[in-house]
């Protein structure tokens, strides 16, 4: 079915490029009907954005359509949305994070990209290509139960981001390989005299869950839920990930359960710890002189291998057309979400911060002398989970519990058996009332 | 007097009023109240039903609504006495004679914490309090206390800051209290007596107990209410240990999108808020 669906987008955007009239199609004569259309859109406060700002102004001179962005904090992000599609209002083209995808697709907020394409086909670029984009990220950012809704728009791996100064001086060449060489041989060297040799950001919030405590369970084997629905956290391998963290912990600043990814990213660029796994998109903050105090001795390795393989987290954003938005506004909202992750305009995207989704912006090997990350970036996104974090409509009331006592078991206020028992429980108690266990729901995620 | 005043010249000057307090107190009230006897939650429309009181039973025996109300209570029990204690103190030492332009700047400089927007205290809190770079490590010699992430300080850290904010206040009810009390009563009691305490206990402090009243009502909403300044600065952290009561009920109906539940944790809090201040009017107030 996912892979039917795929391939259908996949063909349609073929059959539309084969049947193209023989004069070109451009960007300015598919928005000429749309000229003067206003659309609306919930940017973050994150480089990937500004990125696509400081390029807009061509876009709107070219087509001209206004976009109007919305700035929010991520935590703001999602509640702003589901307020304004709830109250019908706005926003014309939906942000959505990996784990909003089920949720906003369920309610129908948004709409697909195979709709769109039928709906208003002489506005898709010849020159899409679907294929082009990394098919790990455009299912897992994009894509919800084999529909493709949304394009990859600002787009992350973890890395190990590593203090290649530091780990020199104490003796090492490289970075670690494993998750149990970072603890056991490069935590103890590296870390005493107020330096530490790993930060883990774990505070209460999204960050707790998707760059704590699923970065832990999924390298060891582990899961949050098993194939029948059913909690995974209390298995052997999901139970080793999470001793891990407790023991990994000593090697960490003190008060990590404080850390979000600033402080994390600032402990980093001040040269206080040497090692962070941290998202490909604050690159350009840990090598830029402006922000860090370490930025010569910066370097990009994919995060380590545990027992189950190299599991990176996996995060990101993709645009989708608002149901809600009107046919002029839908339209326009897909000639902005085509433009802005384009193969055209991945190059410049990526020298102005961001990161695109496109394989082919990451073909000249030359690249990675500009970029370190690239082929860390590159490689994770070959062996990524797409369920790194459930993405259906539950996570919101998931994460909250994850949050919760995965913190607990940071702080030792319960240990790492008691905290996944709880949080399989609710855990279970939510999804049982969603209809997963009765056969109401397809068991997706 | 009363016969002159027309039934629509009343209803004229009362009416807006009454009409706007509906509006925007009484009407979303009803909608709380509505919505907590409902499945309802944002992100799932379609299943919108009548449940009764299940979202109460879900809240009453729900341990962390009552952790979280406990956690709260503690807060109140700590920074509360410490206000009365230290704005009592300030009000004494205004209401001394003489020093007017010291006073008068004192006063002035009293307003400047409760005028400080909440949430841009918890700001300030995470500069001030960072463990390596904040100004309070710093004054305590390069100490090393983590105050965020630690459970314990950061607790005491938010109790600081409601102290900071809210001592001012009661300073300024309770010597607007002071001035309630009659020069000639005061002089006659100094004469009699050169003991402080003594004018305190009984000249002084029945004039004092109507602001006391209002102070423990509105501070014990405060309190029960307190968000903005927690959320900017520790977000409830690190794990539960300043998840008050607020910030729970922001986290299920805004986070969680679980706004049924949190409307009955909502209403729950009203009853408890309403029920404090009529004790502490039968236990406290008294007419002077």
């Amino acid at each position: 079915m996912k892979l039917r669906q795929f391939f259908g987008t996949t063909a349609l955007t073929a059959a539309l490029a084969a049947s193209a009239p023989a004069m070109a199609w451009s960007l300015k004569e598919a928005a000429a009907p749309y000229a003067g259309t206003e659309i609306d859109v919930v940017f973050l406060l994150r480089p990937g954005y500004e990125a696509i700002e400081a390029m807009l102004p061509e876009f709107e001179e070219e087509t001209g359509i206004t976009v109007n962005i919305i700035k929010h904090p991520y935590e703001n992000a999602l509640g702003e949305q589901v307020r304004d599609f709830v109250a019908g209002g706005d926003l014309d083209i939906a942000l959505i994070d990996l784990v909003w995808i089920g949720n906003f697709a369920e309610n129908e907020w948004i709409v697909s990209v195979d709709e769109i394409m039928e709906k208003y086909p002489d506005i898709i670029d010849p020159d899409l290509d679907m294929d082009d984009f990394f098919p790990l990220v455009l299912n897992a950012f994009g894509g919800w139960n084999g529909t493709i809704y949304g394009l990859p728009f600002d787009n992350y791996s973890g890395l190990l981001f590593y203090n290649r100064c530091m780990l020199e001086e104490a003796g090492f060449d490289g970075p670690p390989e494993t998750w149990t060489d970072l603890k056991d041989v490069y935590g103890p060297a590296l870390t005493g005299d107020g330096k530490y040799a790993f930060a883990l950001q774990s505070k209460r919030n999204e960050t707790q869950s998707a760059d704590s405590f699923a970065r832990v369970i999924w390298p060891f084997g582990g899961s949050f839920l098993d194939a029948d629905f059913r909690s995974n956290l209390m298995s052997e391998e999901s139970q080793a990930g999470l001793k891990f963290r407790q023991d990994l912990m000593q090697y960490m600043p003190d008060g990590i359960v404080a850390y979000d990814h600033a402080e994390t990213v600032n402990a980093f660029a001040q040269g206080d710890v040497a090692m962070i796994t941290e998202w490909s998109a604050f690159y350009s903050t840990v090598v830029s002189p402006d922000t860090s105090r370490v930025a010569d001795c910066v370097e990009i390795a994919p995060e380590p291998v545990g027992p189950a393989g190299r599991k990176p987290a996996l995060g990101g954003f993709s645009l989708a057309v608002a149901s809600q938005a009107g046919e002029a506004e839908q339209a326009a909202a897909w000639l902005f979400i085509q433009w802005a992750t384009s193969k055209a305009n991945a190059g410049e995207y990526l020298e102005r911060g961001g990161v695109p989704a496109r394989q082919s912006a990451y073909a000249d090997p030359a690249l990675a002398e500009t970029y370190k990350f690239i082929p860390a970036l590159v490689e994770s996104w070959q062996d990524g989970v797409p369920e790194f974090r459930p993405r259906f409509a539950e996570w919101p009331e998931i994460t909250e519990i994850v949050q919760e006592w995965g913190t607990k078991m940071m702080l030792g206020e319960v240990t790492t058996e008691e905290g996944a028992q709880e949080i399989g429980e609710r855990m279970e108690a939510v999804l049982e009332d969603a209809g997963y266990y009765s056969g109401d729901k397809p068991l997706a995620q | 007097m009363r016969g002159r005043v027309s039934r629509g010249t009343i209803l004229a000057f009362i009416g807006p009023a009454v009409v706007g307090l509906a509006a925007v107190g009484i009407a979303p009230l009803l909608y709380a109240l509505w919505t907590s006897l409902h499945f309802f939650n944002l992100t799932k429309l379609r299943r919108v039903e009548f449940i009764g009181l299940e979202n109460y039973g879900t809240v009453l025996t729900d341990p962390v609504f009552w952790q979280a109300l406990g956690r709260t209570m503690t807060l109140l029990g700590i920074a509360l006495p410490l206000q009365i204690g230290l704005g009592l103190g300030i009000a004494l030492i205004l209401h001394q004679p003489g020093l007017t332009l010291l006073k008068t700047l004192a006063r002035l400089s009293l307003v400047l914490p409760m005028a400080t927007t909440y949430a841009v205290v918890g700001l300030l809190g995470q500069v001030m309090f960072n463990q390596k770079f904040g100004v309070v490590n710093q004054l305590m010699g390069g100490a090393d206390i983590n105050w965020i992430g630690d459970p314990t300080n950061a607790f005491v850290m938010i109790v600081f800051w409601d102290v900071w904010q809210w001592t001012p206040f009661v300073a300024l009810v309770l010597l607007a209290g002071l001035t309630m009390v009659p020069g000639e009563i005061e002089e006659a009691a100094r004469l009699e007596t050169s003991n402080w305490w003594k004018v305190l206990r009984h000249v002084q402090l029945p004039f004092l107990v109507p602001g006391l009243v209002a102070v423990l009502i509105l501070r014990t909403a405060d309190t029960l209410k307190l968000f903005d300044m927690v959320f900017t600065l520790t977000r409830g952290g690190p794990g539960s240990a300043t998840e008050f009561i607020s910030l729970m009920i922001q986290r299920v109906g805004f986070r969680a999108f679980d706004q049924g539940l949190a409307s009955a944790q909502a209403i729950i809090l009203l009853i408890i808020t309403i029920v404090l201040a009529q004790i502490y009017i039968r236990v406290f107030y008294r007419e002077v």
